[in-house]
């Protein structure tokens, strides 16, 4: 193991850094006291003609394995000197669709913990890129001048961050509120002024909230009706009055002790296999 | 496993006309062979698992023939289920002897026959003993009859000696007992040289020392197959049976204290023993005649009798002196079958059910039984019998008690057995023939405590100091056996209601070689005891006396010594009592431990130094950090207390636009198990940082860790309402402003510190930090809600709604169950803690959620058969190590009935959804009422490999804990069990204990550790204090997070100061070029081909910086892998 550890220093001092086809690699380390290094595999971000991506094609690097201590402020000054970054997005993994733009609310959403993660970065200029992908690196995430807190610090620093603030959450709730209140006050409005109206082809939408109120349609309901009416069916039916139905009953009696034998054997085969009879 | 649904299969396929009879053997190769291909064409089954039976119509609906009806007919009236019948006849097949066998032993034991009668006679001598071969050899006891059960075959052999040797008056003074020892040393001297035997050795027939037998076994690798016991009786009518009367003395004292007979006429007391020992060899034969008769040719009552001995030897109850043997059960039958109670064609399960039914039905202590019919006025009656002996069962002859040596504690742990037994086949359980015959049960886990006497020669002292010289003169000086029946008796009446039931453990039967001198008496061992606890009993540290002018004033004062003070009650009356140091729950359980030194020492001179008991060794796993005398209970009631409290408030808040309409905890602490109880947080102000504004205290950097304060959930139900909205997002809303509110009325009506969150509202009340979670009734099922296409609304489990329900729902149903629980049984805090204490000492404790825990330790208490619900927490731990390495959870869901709710169709029903669904459901299933059917507790894991993993460490570890709670000597390093293997681990991470805020409770808790930032005294309280911050979770987190898909991190909660880390199997397998792939891995070039491997330098390295200031070392051992 030594040995090895020895060859890989050294080739990786010597030979080329691999990377999968179509990809560089940037080695990139936590600070410069850590001896082997993480790789960063990068590529100028590219998609199908027909699929839609809200990254612009030409601008945006696309970075894999990015360490779970490496944040967007950090991957950011790691690439600037390629080229002024507009924007930074991290990821748990590689999103082509649209992804929400507008930020989730950190009250109701706790950021997750990360691990190794994707990152899509947009360069202002389409030269970022390429100078993205000529870098050699290692790339140090923090340094003396800009250290970045792990551990203890970290988790010191997260525990402040995460006591709450009643005031903004209050200001939160009643926003969302407020604005939800006034969507379903629309809804209502426009469903009252529908109510009863006939649309194009004449046809006029039945709601609960008719002068007759229909039932809803959940699948609990309509399995509530087919209940109903089979208990009315089992009701009139007969039981054990014929012949037939006696008979039958009867050999169902026996399917079932049959299935029942069956089962048991089964499990006594299996008990046999483990040894279970050997009392001591 | 291949033949599993063999039988199914090989019916399904081959339609030939049989019956259900020849389909049973049919599992034979055929089957295996032909549904092992059907296995392999049908994908691969999971090996030993049970499937689902699958017959087709015709299979199922064809005509049945005669055979099949009278089957179907047999099993449901002579055996309780088809299951049973074939469990009963696969255990009789284990456990009876082969034909072929059989042929061997019987060769052997003419050869034995032919050798004896070989034997050289002695020339005539005066004065001497003289040997002359045996008039008689015959063949009696179980062999005969064949009933006896493997693995021990034994044949016992009576030899008639013949009337020359022996003289009048031999039935005296041990006379007749010397002869019979000569002449079996006589014969041994001859047969151990004789090649035919490989050992030739002496022991005590049933462990009564007067009688020594012959152990003959044949040579080479038969050496095992049979022990041939030589029983020299007298010859026929040798002995006037009227001299051998319970009443008679045959030990003159004169002659056993060694003086000469002073010729006082003072009576000599009775030797009731010594008779029915003389009386024993006499009726050898005619019992055996009995027996055969009466068993003869009904094969049903011998596969009883095999049936009733393995049942007895389950339980530790045929062996030594005094137990009851498998002849007494014999016996026994021989009585029921004479009362008409069982009839002869009966089946084994009958046998079995009406011995049951009768030994717990009747007490033989009080009303003795007669195989006797005649009415013979010579004959003693029943009552003579039970003046001397405490259990009676007298023989056909009338003369002789076979329960002579049988004491009464030991009848009542039969009849204990008994009754559980027969409650077990009553209650139609599925398992119960797996509990009743093949469930062993071993003192240690069958008695909540359990005492060593030792050194035995103690008991010496005591008989001399109970007066019981004349049980010596009758014992022949067996100060054991002599003293055995007086002390459980003193210990029965000290422990009154405390005690269940008192066990001891039969002196064993020692085999000894004939060149060496016979063991003595205190060589035999240890005496233990076991105790079973009366929890009602437990709770009271006061044993109540006669008021003190009554004339019982004095016996109680006696039988208590010193410790009987005279008292005065708040009714008025002035009593003796006795008041016993006990404060807490824990001291209380160890009352009897006072009570059994103080009584010990008081009547037997027995001091404490030969006293070892074992009823609380283990309390010191789940004693809090500096608590010495209580387990927790006290603490854990504190906090419910507290909890009751808050939820009053609650109730009783103003001012809430909607009301409360439930108050439900939420937290193992309310349902007593929490491992270490909360204790009230003081914390030291200079310590923290502070965040004014927020009213909260922070974690400082320069300063160790602070103490780790866990808020309790509190799940707080608002009713319904018109007014909720009904959206998701838009509910979470109105929550968040609950919370918000909740926060507000409670510190403005109540002046409580409050905090909150979008989620929570943490409240510090009196110490004690809750966390408030509001819930809306409705919400689960509005995240449930999905609309189809059509418009239609359709309910869908989703992961969130599933969460929700869990947390809000059944948590809280849990919870208020397992309390429930506690309050019936007060061990079941120490059973689960210790459960849970260990599981995490194994570093398993993140994989076996704590409510899954609990539900297994909720198990053993409403689930206790074949034993009882445990009353102390050792017990219940060692019951809780057995069930989980015993317990086949592959093919068997963990049912745990809380409030008994599930009906006996509900339960089979259960067990048929479960076999069908067994794919989908987790490896560990626990089914509760609440929760029929998809085990919400372990749906996360544990692995199938983790779960193995907890079976393989709880097999190691009950038979080291037994040993060690076993031996008389002490019982070592207790904590042994609960240290964890770590050379299992690929890595280990160790951490700075400065970091670490549960230090002190470290298995092996260190001496001194890092100020908490606590204060002893109550202080100002207006800020929050730090909550839930664990670096070791919190780093836990970050690691598996982002190395969770290469490794597997195991860790201690309680204190433990490494991690383990496991690289996966799979996780150093190159894996190919994809974007997916990359997480920690590395591109290197494998053979020309660029793949993916896990770059472990690197991620050795972070481990390091994840952890930065917790982490004190990465101790890789490379060794044990390789990339």
């Amino acid at each position: 193991m030594v040995a090895r550890r020895r060859k890989r220093a050294a080739g990786t001092s010597e030979t080329e850094i691999l990377s999968p086809p179509g990809y560089s690699a940037i080695p990139v380390k936590f600070s410069e006291k850590q001896q082997s290094s993480h790789y960063l595999y990068i590529r100028q971000h590219r998609v199908r003609e027909d699929t839609k991506s809200s990254w612009p094609q030409k601008r945006t690097l696309f970075v894999l394995n990015v360490p779970p201590y490496c944040t967007e402020e950090c991957l950011s000054r790691l690439l600037s000197p390629c080229g002024p970054v507009q924007s930074v997005e991290l990821q748990e993994k590689p999103d082509l669709a649209e992804s929400p733009k507008e930020p989730k609310s950190r009250f109701f959403y706790p950021k997750p913990v990360p691990g190794f993660q994707v990152a899509y970065v947009v360069f202002q200029k389409p030269g970022g890129v390429s100078a993205a992908l000529a870098l050699k690196g290692p790339l140090l995430v923090s340094t003396e001048s800009h250290p970045v807190k792990s551990g203890i610090h970290k988790w010191i620093r997260d525990y402040a961050d995460s006591v709450p603030d009643p005031e903004a959450l209050r200001v939160e709730v009643d926003t969302f509120m407020e604005t939800y209140d006034k969507k379903i006050a629309e809804e209502e409005a426009k469903a009252k002024e529908e109510e009863g109206v006939p649309d194009e082809e004449g046809w006029v939408k039945v709601t609960r909230r008719g002068r007759r109120p229909v039932l809803p349609r959940t699948e609990a309901a309509s399995l509530r009706v087919l209940e109903k009416e089979r208990r009315k069916r089992a009701r009139k039916e007969l039981l054990n009055f014929y012949a037939w139905q006696h008979r039958e009953t009867k050999m169902e009696h026996l399917a079932q002790l049959r299935k029942k034998f069956e089962e048991d054997k089964q499990r006594i085969e299996l008990m046999r296999a483990q040894r279970k009879f050997r009392p001591y | 496993m291949g033949p599993a649904p063999a039988g199914a299969q090989h019916r399904g396929t081959a339609g030939e006309p049989e019956v259900m009879e020849s389909a049973l053997e049919g599992t034979g190769k055929e089957g295996k062979k032909e549904s092992s291909k059907k296995h392999t064409m049908a994908g691969s089954p999971v090996e030993g698992l049970l499937q689902p039976v699958k017959l087709s119509r015709a299979e199922l609906y064809k005509e049945p023939t005669n055979e099949e009806l009278n089957r179907l007919r047999e099993t449901e009236s002579l055996f309780h289920s088809s299951l049973l019948r074939l469990q009963v006849e696969e255990l009789l097949k284990e456990v009876k002897l082969s034909e072929k066998k059989k042929e061997r032993i019987d060769a052997f034991l003419r050869e034995v026959n032919q050798r004896i009668m070989r034997v050289p006679s002695t020339p005539e001598t005066e004065g001497c003993f003289r040997f002359l071969p045996p008039a008689q050899v015959t063949v009696v006891g179980s062999y005969l009859l064949g009933t006896c059960i493997r693995p021990d075959i034994n044949v016992d052999v009576a030899l008639t000696m013949p009337r020359e040797i022996l003289q009048d008056k031999d039935g005296l003074n041990q006379r007749y007992f010397r002869k019979r020892a000569l002449y079996l040393a006589h014969l041994a001297h001859h047969l151990a040289q004789d090649p035919l035997f490989g050992s030739v050795r002496f022991s005590y027939t049933n462990g009564c020392h007067l009688k020594p037998s012959l152990l003959l076994r044949p040579h080479g690798k038969d050496e095992h197959l049979v022990t041939v016991r030589l029983h020299p009786c007298p010859p026929p009518d040798f002995f006037r049976p009227c001299r051998l009367l319970p009443s008679k003395n045959n030990v003159r004292s004169a002659w056993y204290r060694g003086q000469s007979p002073s010729g006082d006429g003072g009576p000599e007391p009775p030797t009731p023993y010594y008779n029915t020992w003389v009386l024993q060899d006499t009726a050898l034969e005619s019992h055996v005649q009995l027996l055969s008769t009466v068993l003869g040719s009904a094969s049903g009552l011998k596969d009883g009798v095999a049936l009733l001995k393995v049942w007895l030897r389950q339980r530790e109850l045929d062996k030594g002196l005094g137990g009851f043997s498998g002849f007494l059960v014999s016996m026994l039958v021989a009585f029921l079958v004479s009362t008409r109670k069982i009839h002869t064609t009966m089946s084994g399960y009958q046998v079995l059910r009406s011995i049951l039914q009768f030994l717990a039905t009747t007490d033989l202590t009080v009303n003795g039984i007669s195989l006797c019919f005649s009415s013979d006025p010579s004959l003693p009656a029943l009552a003579d019998f039970h003046q001397v002996f405490p259990v009676v069962f007298l023989d056909s002859s009338g003369r002789l008690n076979l329960c002579a040596d049988v004491t009464a504690s030991t009848y009542r742990q039969v009849q204990h057995e008994a009754q559980l037994s027969m409650v077990l086949l009553d209650s139609r359980a599925d398992d119960g023939f797996q509990l009743l015959l093949m469930t062993p049960k071993p003192m240690i886990r069958a008695f909540d405590h359990i005492l060593h006497l030792r050194p035995l020669s103690r008991l010496q002292a005591a008989c001399h100091r109970l007066k019981l010289w004349p049980e010596l003169q009758d014992h022949g000086g067996d100060y054991v056996s002599a003293a055995l029946g007086p002390l459980t008796t003193l210990l029965e009446q000290g422990l009154g209601s405390r005690l269940h039931l008192l066990a001891h453990s039969r002196p064993p039967v020692s085999e000894w070689d004939i060149s060496q001198d016979p063991p003595r008496h205190r060589d035999s061992g240890v005496l233990t005891l076991g105790l079973l606890l009366r929890p009602e009993g437990l709770t009271s540290v006061l044993e109540l006396g006669p008021e003190a002018d009554q004339p019982e004033a004095a016996d109680f004062r006696q039988f208590w010594g010193s410790r009987s003070e005279l008292r005065r009650f708040q009714d008025g009356a002035i009593r003796e009592a006795v008041v016993w140091e006990a404060a807490s729950m824990a001291q209380k359980r160890l009352i009897p431990h006072q009570v059994v030194t103080h009584l010990l020492a008081l009547h037997a001179d027995i001091p404490d130094t030969c006293i070892h008991y074992t009823g609380g060794l283990l309390d010191t796993l789940i004693q809090g950090l500096k608590e010495t005398s209580s387990t927790g209970e006290e603490a854990l009631a504190a906090a419910v207390r507290c909890y009751d409290d808050l939820s009053r408030l609650l109730w009783g808040l103003e001012g809430l636009p909607l009301t409360v309409s439930a108050v439900q905890g939420a937290h193992p602490v309310l349902r007593y198990t929490e491992v270490f109880p909360p204790t009230p947080v003081r914390p030291a102000y200079s310590f923290y940082e502070h965040l004014q504004e927020r009213a909260s205290l922070l974690p400082r950097p320069d300063k160790p860790c602070p103490a780790y304060v866990e808020p309790m959930t509190v799940v707080c139900h608002l009713e319904g309402s018109g007014q909720w909205p009904q959206d998701a997002e838009a509910i979470q809303r109105v929550r968040a402003a609950f919370q918000l509110r909740l926060a507000e009325l409670l510190t403005q009506q109540h002046g409580v510190q409050c905090q909150a969150t979008a989620t929570h509202t943490d409240v510090l009340k009196d110490g004690f930090v809750f966390r408030i979670r509001v819930a809306y009734q409705r919400e689960p099922q509005i995240l449930r809600e999905t609309r189809s296409p059509e418009g239609m609304i359709s309910l869908r489990d989703t992961p969130a709604s599933l969460r929700l329900e869990r947390d809000t729902r059944q948590l809280p149903l849990l919870t208020s169950a397992l309390h429930g629980l506690q309050q019936q049984h007060p061990a079941f805090s120490g059973v689960a803690r210790l459960a849970k204490r260990w599981v995490r000492a194994q570093l398993l404790g993140e994989k076996l959620t704590d409510e899954s825990l609990d539900l297994v330790a909720a198990a053993l208490f409403l689930h206790p058969e074949p034993f009882t619900p445990p009353s102390s927490p050792q017990v219940g731990f060692l019951r809780f190590l057995f069930l989980v390495s015993t317990f086949d959870w592959k093919n068997n869901p963990l049912i745990v009935n809380l409030n008994n709710e599930l009906t006996v169709e509900e339960l089979v029903e259960i067990r048929s959804v479960f076999l069908a669904t067994r794919t989908q459901l987790p490896v560990m299933v626990i089914i509760t009422p609440q929760d029929r059917k998809s085990s919400i507790w372990t749906q996360d894991g544990p692995s199938p490999q983790i779960l193995q993993q907890l079976v393989i460490l709880a097999a190691e570890a009950l038979p080291v804990l037994e040993k060690q709670l076993m031996d008389p000597r002490g019982p070592g390093d207790i904590r042994t069990v609960f240290r964890p293997p770590l050379d299992m681990y690929d890595v280990l991470i160790r951490l700075s204990p400065r970091h670490i805020p549960r230090h002190r409770q470290a298995v092996d808790s260190p001496a001194a550790s890092f100020c908490r930032g606590l204060l002893s005294e109550p202080g100002p309280s207006s800020l929050m204090p730090v909550l839930g911050y664990d670096p070791p979770q919190l780093y836990l987190a970050q690691l598996r997070e982002a190395f969770g898909d290469l490794a597997l991190f195991f860790y201690d909660q309680h204190g433990g100061e490494v991690i383990g880390v496991l690289w996966k199997p799979t996780s150093f397998q190159p894996q190919p070029l994809k974007a997916s792939n990359t997480k920690g891995r590395m591109v290197v070039s494998r053979g020309g081909e660029l793949v993916m491997v896990p770059n472990v330098e690197a991620i050795l390295e972070d481990f390091a910086i994840l952890g930065d200031g917790l982490v004190q070392a990465v101790e890789a051992r490379s060794e044990r892998w390789t990339v």
